[in-house]
């Protein structure tokens, strides 16, 4: 294949490079027909029974509220579905996270020694990996949310700086100044430090000095929030109950707090298992080796073992994420306003159904190819390079 | 520009490939060579306008050349669009029959046209597709607890009928709660079922009193009351029918919970079927003003045959389809509509007439009658003569 | 240490297993706690505080929804069947097996034996005799006592079928039995109740096959499109798996819920379990196609390049050598998405309104007798039961499975 010389061409009709892209071609053509029909049929019926098949609803009042959020009923409908998007983005972000920790270390759990943590961790995954994500939903709405968190009238207030009520969880918040500038001055302290510590640990590696990276490059960070707080007019509020409701701070949602601990119980089952299998394909002589040189159990895991299995992790890993998102479309159920809900609220009260749905079915997909090339560039970074 | 939209709105559906757009041609004439496509179809590209413009109704009645009467007759059985949760109104026995206030609507329309009233086919909807299904030719009859609204007349493609309940959108609190109004009620969480129009209703009425209301909308009315029980609402929103089935079977017994007085929107809910088939809507709007008809003449289904055996008055000779005398001898009174002379005869003997119904499913869950009396007793439901 | 006596064997376990250290000793107290106080819950819950009324009343609605009674005999007729399927099935693995030397249980003595079958399917087999415990008529009985002895007759033939090597019109036959019998229950069943009715657990049991056969021809031409030199049919087939698995199975439902019969045309409007299998095969096809690519990587180069040496032709070289090694290599991760979709079908409920398992347990609570006591609980965790004893059991035995095959342990 790699040397032949033709020595004459084929006639066309057995040269494999037309005849393969005759293929490509009427396969394309079959596909494209096939929208086409589709499209010409949705137009003929949307037409006939005289439904809106465009997008002016994006630009009507949305005459819906969102709780948690400074989204009025006189606010277009395109603004809605912004807020949607970041409550979608919110639950996601904070979802993966504590559904990483959480499951690995319930894989870690399930290669435990301990009888009753691998018997624990084992009974945690089989059960939970083996329900449906909704009927879990559910039973932390009603077992969580309803059952343990007080009524507002029975708050826990501890320390008077956080309020603990079924009415959502209320922490101490900044206030003065926008959230966008907060985050600038994070980003502005966290490069310093990044590159300040590149700075010393170059230095400590030509000098031999101590580096002080962490000292250095931490104290500029700090330096720069504490200065920016006071200089840009932030402070802290913190949250007390008045009446039914708390104010100050900032209050996570109760609907929040069950869904995402139904995502994070649910996908933790899942990711314990990639944590499992990973570990357990990292050659035993790492470990071993590890025990040789005096590490503790925990520096041998969190040094050696953990850091290779999280590469042979990564890609299923990246699965989860993605299921972990567009499972919060689930949260519609429970009064959290995420994407589902908003368009299904939208339509509820007037906006055309197709339209609607679809625009919510396009941020999913981007939301998670985004998620999904992140994932990509970070198993290329951490990929093992081989021979 | 709309094409383009439906374009992009079938890509995601369909999700098969990124171009194919090559139609971009002009609207009409794209609508006229898709409609190839299906057979039945090819009528509906004559007019292109969609069918909201003034008297021509032509554009929409064009699945079928004949009226859903004539359809209906032919399959000998009803299609209607209803639910399987909805306490009096629509609800699932055991055996997986429909039960309800609702549910015998659509046996009224069964027995009216058919003859038959369990010849019904109840199709359980979401209330995102209750209107698409009446679009699209799913169901013949909507009959699912929706509100007559302008713009559902005029945007979703639907005809609304005699409203067969009269509702309102009410507050429901604990007795405990020292809520009398809703104009006490400041600074609460107000929990509704989602998909209607009860988040924009609370919304509006909040705006309206200047009051801050935070408005949770849940799937699920068990949610809502675990909720409420738990204590995580303050306020339960709903219409009042729903209000005060649940108050009746409330696990702290009904006394625990409060209705106030206010109701702050007009729910009729009607039946509901699409546009431009006149001869259907009028069919159904008779089958519907015979139930009140029958209870203005005090014809039950205990007495119906008694009376037209003895009988003499001969408007109720005329409604029940008997024969009467004239000065050319007797004659039986068809007024048109499509349906068998003794259409209302069938109702009540079947089903009853709207008392009976009311009683048999409304009355059990605490309602009174209330608006929703004959016009002499003080309510609105008031029958055209019937001749 | 050596000279000590030495302890009874349990407290060496006991020390070894809980006990190692402080740090072991606390995770076990407080782990332990925790598992002793969510088992004692949970025993309350199901022993003393539920009201079960709920479920047995409704039993019939929330299994097979409202199925008309008299034609209640044909599911019971095409569960004996599937039985005898399966059991033939069962057989000629085993029969392969032995023939191969590498069977499990061949020459285990008969208790032995029973004691793994009971290993694996003992949580099935008594979640079968609790729903036969609550129901009230003989059928089911019958249908149960049938399903066993077609199971065990199907096994026995099968081994007898296959305990030599089988010759070619007995695999054509048995082929035609594998694709023509089921295909055949199907017809049976429409015949009498047509596929819109389907509803209750056998919808979600039905909902879930229907998705995995249909979206496995499409999963597999994307597959190999996506690996494709065409480029063409490369985008075309990447861009459907990315996009797909991009969507929310949920917002595609509510989606396909609203606008299906948009889409075709005007006389044909699909039936709400049409819709959502037409959603599952197209969602489900999109996993499957990722599951055979990897499939197809995980076949060694030289397969294929022995093949080109044989001279075969590139169908050839795919459809003979490639693909039976990829795909078997695979039949784990299938049974995996399989688990998903299965318990996926209950957001057919809450997207479609179809009156599945979930759907009838939450419209079972607003029934006059039980609405407002707060039974969903006791209606969900039979849900929640019916749904983890299929799936788990399913995935222990594709565990076992996977075993077998040794994939993944090469």
């Amino acid at each position: 294949m790699t040397t032949v010389e033709a020595p004459q061409r084929p006639p066309f009709w057995r040269d494999v490079r037309v005849l393969s892209w005759a293929f490509q071609l009427v396969v394309f053509a079959l596909v494209a027909f096939f929208i086409y029909w589709l499209v010409g049929n949705y137009q003929t019926n949307a037409e006939r029974v005289g439904i809106s098949t465009n997008f002016d609803f994006l630009d009507q009042p949305a005459s819906f509220e969102i709780p948690g959020s400074e989204f009025s009923q006189t606010q277009p409908v395109r603004d809605a579905y912004v807020e949607g998007i970041l409550n979608t983005i919110r639950i996601s972000v904070v979802g993966i996270v504590l559904a990483t920790v959480l499951g690995t270390l319930i894989g870690i759990g399930r290669l435990s020694r301990n009888w009753v943590v691998s018997r624990l961790a084992t009974v945690y995954v089989e059960v939970v990996r083996n329900l449906p994500l909704l009927v879990i939903m559910v039973f932390t709405f009603l077992g969580l949310v309803l059952q343990v968190l007080p009524t507002i009238q029975e708050a826990w207030t501890p320390g008077g700086i956080m309020v603990f009520s079924n009415r959502g969880i209320a922490v101490p918040w900044y206030e003065g100044n926008s959230g966008t500038v907060l985050f600038l001055l994070f980003l502005v302290g966290a490069v310093g430090w990044w590159a300040l510590a590149r700075w010393r640990q170059g230095v400590a590696a030509r000098t031999g000095a101590p580096s002080r990276a962490g000292l250095i490059g931490g104290g500029f960070f700090v330096a720069v929030m504490v200065i920016g707080w006071f200089a840009l007019g932030f402070s802290v509020t913190t949250p007390v109950v008045e009446g039914r409701l708390s104010v100050g701070g900032i209050r996570l949602d109760p609907s929040y707090f069950a869904v995402l601990v139904a995502l994070v119980v649910y996908t933790a089952s899942h990711i314990a298992e990639i944590v499992r299998g990973s570990i357990q394909a990292v050659p035993k002589g790492q470990g071993e080796a590890a025990s040789a040189l005096a590490l503790s159990g925990f520096q041998r895991m969190w040094f050696i073992v953990l850091p290779q299995a999280m590469r042979i992790a990564i890609p299923p890993l990246g699965n989860q994420y993605l299921n972990l998102i567009k499972n919060s479309s689930l949260g519609a159920g429970f009064a959290y306003f995420e994407l589902t809900q908003v368009t299904q609220i939208t339509v509820g009260n007037g906006s055309p159904a197709i339209p609607a749905f679809t625009l919510a079915l396009a941020f999913y997909v981007v939301l998670s190819l985004i998620t999904s090339a992140a994932v990509n560039i970070a198993n290329r970074r951490f990929a093992l390079v081989q021979r | 520009m709309k094409r383009w939209i439906a374009l992009l709105a079938v890509f995601v559906l369909v999700l098969a490939a990124c171009t194919g757009d090559d139609d971009t041609a002009g609207d009409d004439g794209g609508a006229t060579t898709t409609a190839g496509g299906g057979t039945e179809t090819t009528a509906a590209t004559e007019t292109t306008a969609p069918g909201d413009g003034g008297e021509s109704t032509t554009t929409v009645a064009q699945v079928a050349d004949e009226s859903l009467i004539e359809t209906v007759t032919a399959n000998g059985v009803l299609k209607c669009g209803t639910r399987d949760a909805l306490p009096g109104f629509a609800v699932l026995d055991e055996s997986g029959e429909h039960v309800g206030f609702d549910s015998d609507f659509c046996r009224v329309i069964a027995a009216a046209v058919l003859g038959d009233a369990e010849a019904v086919e109840h199709i359980d909807l979401e209330t995102a597709d209750r209107f698409t299904a009446l679009q699209s030719g799913q169901i013949d009859v909507l009959v699912r607890n929706t509100t007559w609204t302008a713009s559902r007349d005029g945007g979703e493609g639907a005809t609304f009928m005699q409203p067969n309940f009269y509702d309102g959108q009410g507050m429901m609190v604990s007795a405990d709660s020292g809520f009398a109004s809703v104009s006490d009620m400041d600074g609460v969480i107000v929990c509704v079922a989602k998909g209607t129009t009860t988040e924009g209703n609370a919304a509006a009425e909040a705006t309206r009193l200047g009051l801050n209301w935070e408005v949770r909308a849940f799937d699920d009315p068990n949610l809502i009351q675990e909720a409420f029980l738990a204590g995580q609402c303050d306020g339960w929103s709903s219409d009042v029918s729903q209000l005060v089935a649940v108050r009746s079977v409330y696990p702290d017994g009904p006394d625990a919970l409060t209705i106030l007085p206010e109701v702050f929107s007009k729910e009729p809910l009607a039946p509901a079927v699409r546009d431009g088939d006149t001869a259907w809507a009028q069919a159904v709007n008779w089958a519907i003003l015979a139930t009140i008809q029958a209870e203005e003449f005090g014809i039950t289904s205990a007495n119906v045959d008694d009376v037209l055996a003895s009988s003499e008055d001969i408007n109720i000779l005329r409604f029940l389809g008997a024969e009467f005398e004239t000065d050319s001898g007797t004659t039986v009174l068809d007024p048109g509509l499509g349906l068998p002379t003794d259409f209302a005869y069938q109702i009540v003997k079947q089903v009853g007439n709207y008392g009976e119904i009311f009683e048999r499913h409304l009355a059990p869950l605490g309602l009174e009658r209330g608006v929703n009396a004959l016009w002499f007793d003080g309510g609105l439901l008031y029958a055209p003569p019937y001749r | 240490m050596t000279t000590r006596t030495a302890p009874a064997p349990a407290l060496v376990w006991v020390r070894r297993h809980l006990f190692r250290s402080f740090w072991d000793g606390l995770m076990t107290v407080v782990f332990g706690g925790l598992g002793l106080y969510i088992l004692f819950r949970l025993a309350r819950f199901v022993f003393v505080t539920a009201r079960w009324e709920i479920i047995s009343t409704n039993l019939k609605l929330l299994m097979v929804g409202r199925w008309p009674d008299i034609h209640l005999p044909r599911i019971s007729v095409t569960l004996v069947v599937l039985a005898a399927l399966g059991g033939l099935v069962a057989g000629l693995i085993h029969a392969r097996q032995v023939r191969a030397g590498t069977s499990a249980v061949e020459g285990m003595p008969l208790p032995a034996r029973a004691s793994d079958l009971g290993r694996r399917f003992g949580l099935l087999i008594g979640a079968v005799l609790l729903l036969l415990a609550l129901t009230t008529t003989v059928g089911t009985w019958l249908t149960a006592a049938g399903f066993v002895v077609a199971g065990v007759v199907g096994r026995l033939a099968g081994a007898r079928i296959g305990r030599d090597r089988l010759s070619r019109p007995v695999i054509i036959l048995l082929t035609l039995v594998f694709i023509g019998v089921p295909a055949g229950m199907y017809l049976y069943l429409v015949d009498a109740v047509p596929l819109a009715d389907w509803e209750g657990f056998f919808f979600n049991v039905s909902a879930a096959a229907a998705g995995i056969v249909l979206s496995f021809p499409l999963g597999v031409l994307l597959a190999l499109g996506r690996r494709s030199r065409l480029p063409l049919l490369k985008t075309v087939s990447t861009v459907y798996i990315e996009v797909v698995r991009g969507a929310p199975l949920y917002v595609l439902l509510l989606l396909a819920n609203v606008s299906l019969e948009f889409f075709v045309p005007a006389s044909f409007s699909p039936s709400k379990p049409i819709r959502a299998i037409v959603t599952f095969t197209l969602f489900t096809a999109a996993y499957l196609a990722e599951i055979v690519r990897g499939g197809l990587q995980s076949v060694p180069r030289g397969q294929e390049e022995a093949a080109k040496a044989l001279g075969l032709s590139p169908v050839k070289q795919m459809g003979l050598i490639i693909l039976p090694q990829a795909l078997r290599n695979v039949i784990p991760a299938q049974i995996g998405q399989f688990i998903a979709l299965f318990k996926d079908t209950t957001l057919a409920g809450l997207g479609l309104g179809i009156l599945e398992l979930l759907g009838a347990a939450e419209a079972i609570t607003q029934q006059p007798d039980f609405r407002g006591q707060g039974l969903i609980i006791e209606s969900l965790a039979f849900v929640a039961f019916m749904f983890w004893v299929g799936s788990f059991t399913m995935s222990r035995e594709s565990q076992r499975l996977e075993r077998k095959l040794g994939v993944g342990t090469r």
